[in-house]
């Protein structure tokens, strides 16, 4: 239902830069084939995914909400939100696979899928590639197979599982091919995957809120540091880089800790030619949701100063228990910046980066 | 500018210094592959004591974006001066920071006349 309230949206271009799907694993399995086929609806160990058993529907407190078909996407986020292009990813849990070949078989599935039953018949729609980090040659290999289909404009790579950290060579060959193709590599963390990155802190909590305030710094702050450990942004500098679902404060933090250590350690990442910060401001991103809420807004203004403009891409996270409606950002960043800088985070950001 | 005699060259032996004093600053004078070269004894991350720290090597990486072979070369054994504070490590022949290159640290004019080492400051 369109929302009066909402008039000021309408008026804005806003693109967002993270967009969920629910894919259960029989439908998944339909475009997959055998034996993967059967793993995913016969196995004997249930769903090859899993989930790590924490319950994240809020006690039914708020509604359940599910992205299960393009109209879902097309009626909550552009008809309801006024977002104008959504950017699909995220076939999360893929990063956790134990099965390499079970997880190649899934990435082309969930490729295929994106595009035929989401992208084909909704040409404001885009979609990131979805690799398996698994087995680093069948992802460049699968950046390669679907890099010309127009509405893919980035790569997507879950980073809540693959070990070692992203930014080790072996992983080189993903990077050339998302740099060959022009396209921007996404991370996204799951919360279902900090069972398998820190099993010890998993176990050890006691709700759903210590892993979900954890997941996403955590898997951000070590794919970041590990890109710089191995100079992936100096190996490939045409390439840029984007931080999904963390907000957007974590990332001042990390990049004067990236240099001070840097400074006392640069033997250990010879590969850096310039302070990590230089690379951040040229070739890092990060989307905003979920924007971190100071009790001061204003505190949130200078936070986001300090970032820079430039840097930042509206991300609503639609339809998790924490997504950001595109009211609250619009109107936060009407009140407190200037337009042009207003816009570049609604969706001048994501034009330039993403190519759209 | 005035000259300041510091040393005799048969007083500074190749890869050694020498730390003196001139007009309030400290100062290093350094003796490497034939060359003489002055610096402050300031580090310009927080001030430390740079010129007495280690001369070393340091690593360099190399990328072929061919055949994705990484190589991290140790290289320029005895020319990177590393502060004694923290590391920070600079190019003796420039005064250069490795890890910051906007980075460039006060050098001095020296020269050699009659056997003496001079530095202009």
């Amino acid at each position: 239902m369109a929302n009066e309230r909402n008039l000021s949206l309408k008026k804005e271009t806003i693109i967002d830069t993270d967009v969920h799907l629910q894919v259960k694993p029989d439908e998944i399995a339909k475009w997959v084939d055998e034996p993967f086929k059967s793993i995913m609806t016969k196995g004997h160990i249930g769903n090859p995914l899993p989930d790590s058993g924490w319950d994240r529907s809020m006690a039914g407190k708020i509604e359940k909400r599910q992205i299960t078909g393009p109209e879902d996407i097309h009626e909550k986020l552009c008809e309801e939100f006024h977002i104008d292009h959504p950017i699909i990813n995220s076939f999360g849990k893929l990063g956790k696979a134990s099965m390499s070949r079970l997880a190649v078989a899934l990435m082309k599935g969930y490729n295929d899928l994106v595009l035929q039953k989401y992208l084909d018949d909704y040409p404001h729609f885009y979609g990131l590639i979805t690799v398996a980090m698994q087995d680093p040659e069948a992802a460049a290999e699968e950046i390669y197979r679907m890099a010309d289909e127009k509405q893919y404009i980035g790569v997507f790579i879950d980073n809540t599982g693959p070990n070692p950290p992203l930014g080790d060579p072996r992983y080189d060959v993903v990077y050339r091919a998302a740099e060959d193709k022009g396209l921007p590599v996404s991370y996204h963390a799951y919360d279902s995957g900090f069972i398998v990155d820190f099993p010890r802190q998993n176990a050890g909590v006691e709700s759903f809120f210590a892993v979900h305030v954890l997941t996403h710094p955590y898997a951000h702050f070590l794919t970041m540091t590990s890109l710089f450990e191995h100079g992936v942004p100096e190996k490939f500098p045409d390439l840029k880089f984007i931080f999904l679902e963390g907000g957007v404060t974590w990332l001042p933090y990390m990049m004067y800790r990236l240099n001070k250590v840097h400074s006392i350690r640069r033997f250990d990442a010879p590969m850096l030619t310039k302070t990590p910060e230089e690379y951040i401001k040229d070739q890092f991103y990060i989307s905003t949701q979920p924007v971190g809420e100071p009790n001061n807004q204003e505190d949130m203004r200078k936070i986001m100063e300090v970032i820079g403009f430039d840097r930042m891409m509206f991300s609503s996270d639609y339809p998790h228990f924490d997504f950001d409606h595109p009211e609250g950002l619009e109107k936060f960043l009407r009140v407190n910046i200037p337009a042009k800088d207003r816009k570049k985070v609604l969706s001048g950001n994501a034009k330039e980066v993403y190519g759209i | 500018m005035t000259d300041h005699i510091v040393a005799e060259v048969s007083e500074i032996e190749d890869g050694e210094r020498i730390l003196v004093e001139l007009k309030g600053r400290e100062v290093g004078v350094f003796y490497l592959d034939g060359e003489y070269y002055a610096f402050a004894n300031w580090c310009a991350h927080q001030g430390g004591p740079w010129c007495e720290g280690t001369l070393t090597g340091t690593f360099e990486g190399e990328f072929n974006r061919e055949t994705l072979e990484t190589r991290l070369n140790w290289v320029k054994e005895g020319k990177i001066l590393n502060c004694p504070w923290h590391g920070w490590e600079y190019d003796i022949k420039t005064g250069t920071c490795l890890s910051r290159r906007s980075v460039k640290l006060p050098s001095y004019p020296v020269r050699v006349e009659d056997g003496k080492i001079i530095v202009t400051l």
